[in-house]
């Protein structure tokens, strides 16, 4: 049985991938016809990869799930080790809040500092946030698609996906040419927790798909964490009833860190701002959580100009980031 | 019988020469114009016909043929009334023949005989003054209009004063001191409370004539400080004010009293205004918004309301500082060098950016206003601003500063930015780092560096250093427009 071919057959006529399809006389009647060097042959020229099960590089954690995929089409630059690298899905609302970006963003930073893979779905908010943070600290992320290896979705986040396509991998079970379309967002979550030794929820309404891709993670036995959020949120409901349910809390990247049994690294590459220095103000003035730079450049006794200049230093150290004018640290 | 006056025919913002030749002959009694005349024009058979009688001269009872040379060109509006029925009156010898060397007339008569200025008044008497014209005929009105243009104007209210002047029976009026500068009342930005970044953002944008756009929840001061961007740019130096007030004469919106206009004119299409209006055109090519705005300030308050095409049309302009209107048997061009300012909502709803609010847009809803906006002309902007609501308290506090002591930073920060600073290397290296980590684009390290500049320019700096590009950067398209 070609790997190959089961995913292009699948692709083609909407079912799922999964062995049984491969009992039918149309499958034989495609198998028989289809030509596999050809096909990987027009893959490469494209820009793309086919990583099959059978390949002893493929994932071990994914193949390990009870309904893997035939193999994945692979498009980055990076090597197919990193999908076997230690990984965490940091996954969430669409419409997440400034402070599930926020959070997912600096999660994911401080993960990817410490050399882990983010694994996420390329969705807008969190999951965007999540591919960005690990961007930050210049590490490794992979972004699941669901749909065509050769699709940009959300076209939104076409240039991120470049982005993340030239640190990392972006990966589909989907040959070029699949259009997006509901029914594969949980096939992707699927593979997004499957890829993952733990999912981190940051934010999710109830019954979202974040919630499913943390049930599929439950259900391969995989760590499932969470971040606290405001109780009278929608976006907290789905996951302040993750940690009802027992899913360990988060409340920074050592708690992730920490679940994967790998230590933090002890010195971050930026030491912080020089005692004394207006960013040293700045930063401080954040102490108390979230302000606008009004407010820093009061707090901080700098003027706009400086206080301008010092979040910008504080931002491009990743220990700051900024959000519609609001700094958080 | 024959006579011949002159005026100048308006062509976009410029003048051509015409002449206004009054035939009459035997037979039966007719009034033709000729000569490509269009409606407005055509219709000045009545208004003359009318003006004459009423300024109790006589209509001549002859075949009448007025010819307007060149053929070529086309005749549009009303300020060719004045010149007709002084050549029809020189050639019924109403008015003495020999009296009309030296004038040129420009003006709309009244069917009363009062007459009415037009615009382009100041257009039309600097082509007189080319012409080798020493006195133009003109309403009462215009005459401050034609004193800039450096012609002598013999200022008349109704036809009767124009024929007594010519028959010599009336002094010409004496000559006005040159007007006095128009004064236009600026808002000031020590209304502003808070919004200290706004207000340095606004401060650098005019120093370095760059375009700003200020983005935030509603009510939080946005078209405010817009509106008080053209009181700290420099004041208009005399060829730039020309050419201001040349524009606004032609579009007829020079106020009464004339003068130059000195402050840097300020514009505010509403969204709902049609592409026409925004860019100039029509029939009778006017200068648009973007024209007159030429010089100063143009806000496009509630940017993402403005449908695609005025935006794209904006285009050509902030490209080349130009419009150019096709009009039949040609094309005019518009000077359109504007400062461009943009407000909008960081999201549809508007909540984004305010602590007290929870934003209710839909993904879709997001991504469509981002898409949006990424089409509006959102390149083009090298300053971006987010402004969030300031907490409670804040809009109480104390009056900001001044707009006369921020211009006065404004002007000596632009006499410095002919020195061209260059980046230092750590500036350079700071800038190359940013290009890196944050979201910018090619453009975005273009921008960056033209606003650092600025900022050197304005801290009187001998070098763009790192603490300019470092805030420079601060003004960046908010990061949340480019992902998530
Ligand atoms: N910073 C401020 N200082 C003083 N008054 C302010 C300030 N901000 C807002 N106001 C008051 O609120 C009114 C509304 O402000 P403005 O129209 O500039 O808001 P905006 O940000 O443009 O809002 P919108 O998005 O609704 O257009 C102003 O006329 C002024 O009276
Ligand atoms: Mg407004
Ligand atoms: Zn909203």
């Amino acid at each position: 049985m070609s790997e190959l071919a089961l995913a292009v057959f699948a692709a083609a006529r909407d079912v799922h991938a999964a062995p049984r399809e491969t009992r039918s006389r149309q499958y034989e009647q495609f198998a028989a016809s289809f030509d596999d060097r050809a096909y990987v042959d027009e893959l490469s020229q494209r820009g793309f990869r086919w990583l099959a099960r059978s390949d002893p590089a493929f994932p071990p954690l994914l193949g390990a799930i009870h309904d893997p995929p035939p193999g994945l089409f692979l498009r980055g630059a990076a090597d197919t080790r990193v999908l076997a690298a230690p990984s965490v899905a940091v996954v969430g609302a669409r419409s997440c809040a400034d402070y599930g970006a926020h959070v997912a963003r600096g999660l994911a930073r401080g993960l990817a500092a410490a050399g882990v893979v983010v694994v996420s779905g390329l969705a807008r908010g969190v999951d965007g946030w999540a591919h960005r943070g690990a961007l930050d600290a210049g590490g490794t992320t992979v972004a699941v698609l669901g749909c065509g290896i050769d699709r940009d979705y959300p076209r939104a986040h076409a240039r991120l996906a470049a982005e993340v396509a030239a640190a990392g991998l972006v990966v589909s079970e989907y040959p070029p040419g699949v259009a997006p379309a509901p029914w594969r967002f949980p096939a992707r979550n699927r593979i997004v927790a499957g890829l993952a030794r733990a999912t981190v929820v940051v934010e999710a309404r109830e019954r979202s798909g974040a919630l499913i891709t943390a049930d599929l993670a439950l259900e391969e036995g995989r760590d499932v964490l969470a971040v606290p959020g405001e109780i009278t949120s929608a976006l907290s409901r789905g996951t302040n009833a993750l940690l009802r349910l027992g899913a360990t809390v988060v409340t920074g990247p050592e708690d992730v860190l920490e679940v994967l049994g790998i230590a933090p690294r002890p010195n971050e590459d930026n030491g912080g701002p020089a005692p004394g220095s207006p960013a040293a103000a700045a930063l401080a003035a954040l102490a108390d959580g979230a302000a606008t730079a009004d407010e820093i450049a009061r707090n901080a006794r700098l003027d706009p100009a400086a206080t301008a200049a010092a979040l910008v230093e504080l931002e491009l150290a990743g220990v700051v980031t900024s959000q519609g004018g609001v700094y958080r640290r | 019988m024959l006579a011949r006056t002159f005026t100048h025919a308006l062509v976009g913002l410029e003048s051509r020469r015409v002449e206004v030749e009054a035939h009459l002959q035997n037979g039966l009694p007719a009034f033709a114009i000729v000569g490509l005349a269009d409606r407005a024009c055509q219709e000045a058979k009545e208004r003359v016909r009318s003006g004459i009688a009423s300024a109790e001269l006589q209509w001549p009872g002859h075949r009448i043929t007025v010819n307007l040379a060149p053929a070529d060109l086309r005749k549009e509006g009303s300020g060719f009334d004045l010149p007709i029925a002084l050549a029809v009156l020189a050639a019924s010898r109403q008015v003495p023949l020999g009296a009309l060397a030296g004038h040129a007339a420009v003006g709309e008569l009244a069917l009363d005989g009062r007459l009415r200025p037009v615009p382009g008044t100041l257009v039309a008497a600097e082509g007189a003054r080319r012409g080798g014209a020493r006195r133009l005929v003109c309403a009462a009105e215009s005459g401050p209009e034609v004193l800039l243009a450096g012609v002598e104007p013999v200022p008349v209210r109704h036809l009767a004063e124009a024929v007594a002047y010519f028959r010599g029976e009336r002094d010409p009026p004496p000559v006005e001191a040159p007007p006095g500068d128009v004064a236009v009342a600026v808002p000031d930005l020590a209304d502003v409370r808070g919004q200290e970044r706004a207000r340095r953002a606004l401060e650098i944008a005019a120093a370095g004539a760059h375009n700003l756009l200020l983005a935030g929840p509603p009510g939080i001061g946005k078209t405010m400080l817009a509106r008080r961007l053209p009181g700290i740019l420099p004041r208009l130096d005399d060829e730039e004010a020309l050419e201001v007030t040349r524009i606004h004469s032609v579009a007829g919106l020079l106020p009464q009293g004339g003068g130059l206009l000195r402050t840097p004119p300020f514009r505010a299409p509403h969204h709902t205004a049609s592409t026409a209006a925004v860019i100039g055109g029509g029939p009778h090519p006017r200068p648009g918004e973007a024209s007159l705005a030429h010089r100063g300030v143009l806000l496009l308050d509630e940017l993402p309301e403005f449908p695609r095409p005025v935006l794209e049309a904006l285009r050509q302009p902030l490209e080349d500082g130009t419009v150019a209107v096709a009009r039949v048997g040609g094309r005019v061009v518009f000077p359109a060098r504007f400062q461009l300012v943009g407000t909008m909502n960081m999201c549809p709803c508007g909540a984004r950016g305010d602590p007290a609010a929870q934003c209710t847009c839909s993904p879709q809803r997001l991504d469509r206003y981002r898409e949006r906006l990424s089409r509006a002309l959102l390149d083009r902007f090298d300053l971006v601003v987010a402004l969030p609501r300031p907490r409670a308290g804040e809009l109480g506090g104390a009056a900001g500063e001044a707009s006369a002591a921020v211009r006065e930073r404004v002007v000596a920060a632009r006499a410095r930015a002919g020195d061209d600073l260059a980046r230092t290397t750590d500036a350079d290296a700071l800038l190359t780092r940013a290009v890196e980590r944050l979201p910018l684009s090619g453009r975005g390290h273009a921008r960056v560096a033209r606003v650092a500049r600025t900022i050197a320019a304005l801290a009187a700096a001998p070098h763009v250093a790192p603490e300019h590009v470092a805030e420079a950067l601060a003004y960046r398209s908010p990061t949340e427009l480019a992902v998530a």
